[in-house]
C-alpha cells in the first residue's frame, strides 16, 4: 500500500497537468457565462466561512480556484490568453497583490470583457479602494468610517453601535435581482461608497436608508459626515460598455454564512424574518454578474423589398422595405428568445428619418416594414438597444438610396398639366389666329 | 391736382382715338399678343404657388407663350403700312415667315414638354 501510493500520486498529478487548462466550458460568445473563476482571499478560512455562497456557484457549474491575494504565483494571463473568466476579490486588506497581478492588470481583465465581484470591509486597503474607484464606486476617504444607521439597524444582541444595518432599499430590476421579490431585509456591516450621478454605467443595487451616515463609531463626530442618507450605496453594480459586469460591495460579511443563515429584525418593526434576504440577494446578483441573465445577442439582420427575398445592394426612394433581426437572451445554459415590445430600428443618415418599434413573433424574431423616405443618400439601419441590466445592442448596416431614374417618373406629371394646357392652347390660338387674319374682311 | 387727372383723362382719350384708327388686321394681331402674354403670366403665377417641380414643362409652357408673342409682334412690325423700314416687304412673305417660325417653335416646345 505504502509503495503503491507515490506512483498513484504521480499518476494523478500527471493527469491533472494534462487536464489544465480546462476544455470546452470556457467563456466564449456562444456560451457567455464565465466558467473559470479565480477567488482571491486574505485568509483561506474564508473558504469555509463563506461556503454557502461558493457552493452555490460550484453547483451552477463554475470552477473556482482559491488563492491567497499575496500568493507569488498569481497571474491572470499567460502568453496573452486569460486563464480565468471571472474574478472574485474577497481580499480587503491586501496592500499588494502577489505574482504579476496589480491594479492595472485587474482593470485590463475587466476591459477584456470579464466580470469582477469585489467585496471590502472596514480595513480596506488603498489597492482595493483604487480598484473600486476604477469601476465607478468611491469609498469614503476616512479609513475608520463605517456605515452607521440609528433608525434602520438590525436588532441583535451584538455591539449596540448600530453598525449592523438591515437594508431593503433594492434596485427595481428583475434582470439583476431575479423575478422573485426579496422579502427580508439584507444584513450589512461595512463601509459605504458613493456613485457619481453623472455616470450612467453604475447602478446602486442596495442603498442605505435616508437615516444612514458614514462615520467612525468610536469617536465623536467633529463635523457633519460627508456621506449621508440615500447617496450612500452599500452594493453597486456596473456594466461597462464592453458588457463586462462588476459588483462592488462595502461589506464582505454580506456574503458570509453567518449573515446568510441569520434571522433579521429591523429596528422599529415588529416582523422577525427567519432568514435574511442575503442569500437570495447574493445568489441572484452573482447570476447577473456572471452573465447568466440579461445577456443579449442579435443575429441574422435581414432587409429586403416587400415581396422579394434577396437583399438588394441599393434602394430607391419611396420603396417599401422590410427589416428583421433575431434577438436571443442567454439563460445560463442555452439561448432563449428575447421577448420585449420596445426594440426600435432607425433609418439613419445624420439623424433618424424613420424610427419604428419592431413587432415580435415571440420566438426572438423582430421585424417591421416601412417606406424609404423621399431623400437619397447613404443610410444605415441602426438598432441601439440599451436597457437597465441588459447588455447593450448596437447594430448598424449601411445601405445606399438612389433617386428616380429619368424613366421611373409618371408619364404625364399631374403638377405639369397647366403647362401642357398652355402649350396646346398656344398652338390652337396660332391656328385660329392665322385663319382669322387671312380671311377677315 | 385736378389738372393732373384732367391731363391723364385727355391722354387716355387721345390714345383711344388713335388706336381706333388702326387697321383691323393689326388689332387682331394685338389681341393675339395680349392672349399669349396673359397665358404666360398665369403660368408664372401657378409656378410661384406650387413650386417649379417639372421645370422643363414650366419652361416649355412659358416659352411657347412668349415665343408666339414675339413672333406675332414681328409680324405686326413687318405688316404695318406706316413702317418705312419694311416698305418693300410683301405682307404675304411676312406671314409665311411667321407660319414657318411658329412651326419650328411648336416642334421644340413639344419635345421639351417631356
Amino acid at each position: 500500500m505504502a509503495k503503491q501510493r507515490p506512483s498513484l500520486l504521480l499518476l494523478l498529478s500527471l493527469i491533472s497537468l494534462l487536464l489544465s487548462p480546462p476544455p470546452a466550458f470556457s467563456f466564449s460568445d456562444e456560451s457567455p457565462t464565465a466558467r473559470r473563476i479565480l477567488v482571491l482571499v486574505d485568509d483561506l478560512a474564508l473558504r469555509s466561512s463563506h461556503s454557502i455562497f461558493f457552493d452555490s456557484l460550484v453547483s451552477r457549474g463554475y470552477q473556482l480556484e482559491f488563492k491567497l491575494a499575496d500568493d507569488p504565483s498569481l497571474s491572470l494571463q499567460r502568453y496573452g490568453q486569460f486563464l480565468y473568466d471571472g474574478l472574485v476579490l474577497f481580499a480587503p486588506s491586501v496592500s499588494r497583490f502577489g505574482g504579476s497581478l496589480d491594479q492595472s492588470k485587474v482593470l485590463e481583465f475587466v476591459d477584456a470583457g470579464h466580470d469582477l465581484i469585489l467585496a471590502v470591509d472596514s480595513n480596506a486597503s488603498d489597492l482595493v479602494r483604487g480598484i473600486a474607484t476604477d469601476s465607478g464606486a468611491d469609498f469614503d476617504e476616512d479609513p475608520e468610517a463605517v456605515v452607521i444607521d440609528h433608525l434602520s439597524y438590525a436588532v441583535s444582541d451584538a455591539d449596540g453601535d448600530h453598525t449592523l444595518i438591515a437594508s431593503d432599499n433594492l434596485i427595481k430590476s428583475n434582470v439583476i435581482l431575479g423575478d422573485k421579490a426579496i422579502e427580508a431585509p439584507i444584513l450589512f456591516r461595512g463601509i459605504g461608497h458613493s456613485v457619481n450621478p453623472a455616470n450612467t454605467l453604475v447602478l446602486k443595487a442596495l442603498t442605505a436608508s435616508p437615516s444612514a451616515y458614514s462615520a467612525n463609531p468610536k469617536t465623536k463626530l467633529s463635523s457633519p459626515p460627508s456621506l449621508t442618507g440615500s447617496s450612500i450605496s452599500l452594493v453597486s453594480v456596473m456594466q461597462a460598455r464592453n458588457n463586462a459586469r462588476v459588483l462592488i460591495s462595502g461589506s464582505l460579511e454580506l456574503f458570509s454564512n453567518r449573515f446568510l443563515r441569520s434571522s433579521v429584525q429591523k429596528a422599529g418593526s415588529k416582523t422577525i424574518y427567519d432568514k435574511s434576504g442575503n442569500e437570495q440577494f447574493v445568489t441572484e446578483a452573482a447570476k447577473w454578474v456572471f452573465h447568466e441573465r440579461g445577456h443579449l445577442k442579435a443575429v441574422n439582420v435581414k432587409h429586403n423589398k416587400v415581396g422579394e427575398t434577396t437583399e438588394p445592394g441599393i434602394y430607391r426612394i419611396n420603396d417599401d422595405l422590410e427589416y428583421s433581426v433575431e434577438i436571443y437572451e442567454w439563460s445560463g445554459k442555452s439561448w432563449e428568445p428575447y421577448v420585449a415590445d420596445d426594440v426600435q430600428v432607425q433609418f439613419f443618415m445624420m439623424s433618424p428619418y424613420v424610427l419604428k418599434t419592431m413587432s415580435t413573433n415571440k420566438k426572438g424574431l423582430y421585424s417591421t416594414s416601412f417606406k424609404v423616405p423621399d431623400v437619397y443618400g447613404v443610410f444605415q439601419f441602426k438598432v441601439e438597444y440599451e436597457r437597465l441590466g441588459y447588455t447593450s445592442l448596437s447594430l448598424a448596416k449601411q445601405i445606399p438610396v438612389r433617386p428616380f431614374r429619368h424613366n421611373e417618373y409618371e408619364r404625364f406629371i399631374p403638377a405639369a398639366f397647366p403647362y401642357y394646357a398652355a402649350s396646346f392652347s398656344t398652338m390652337g390660338a396660332f391656328f385660329i389666329f392665322s385663319i382669322v387674319y387671312l380671311y377677315h374682311k | 391736382m385736378a389738372k393732373g387727372t384732367n391731363d391723364a383723362k385727355l391722354l387716355i382719350q387721345s390714345l383711344r382715338k388713335a388706336y381706333a384708327a388702326t387697321p383691323t388686321s393689326l388689332k387682331i394681331i394685338d389681341l393675339y399678343v395680349v392672349y399669349a402674354v396673359a397665358t404666360a403670366l398665369i403660368q408664372v403665377a401657378y409656378m410661384a404657388m406650387v413650386g417649379s417641380f417639372p421645370f422643363n414643362s414650366f419652361l416649355s409652357g412659358v416659352l411657347s407663350c412668349v415665343g408666339t408673342a414675339v413672333l406675332a409682334v414681328c409680324l405686326r412690325i413687318q405688316v404695318n403700312k406706316d413702317n418705312k423700314e419694311f416698305k418693300d416687304l410683301p405682307p404675304e412673305r411676312a406671314f409665311a415667315d411667321f407660319v414657318l417660325c411658329n412651326l419650328v417653335l411648336h416642334l421644340v416646345i413639344m419635345n421639351f414638354l417631356g
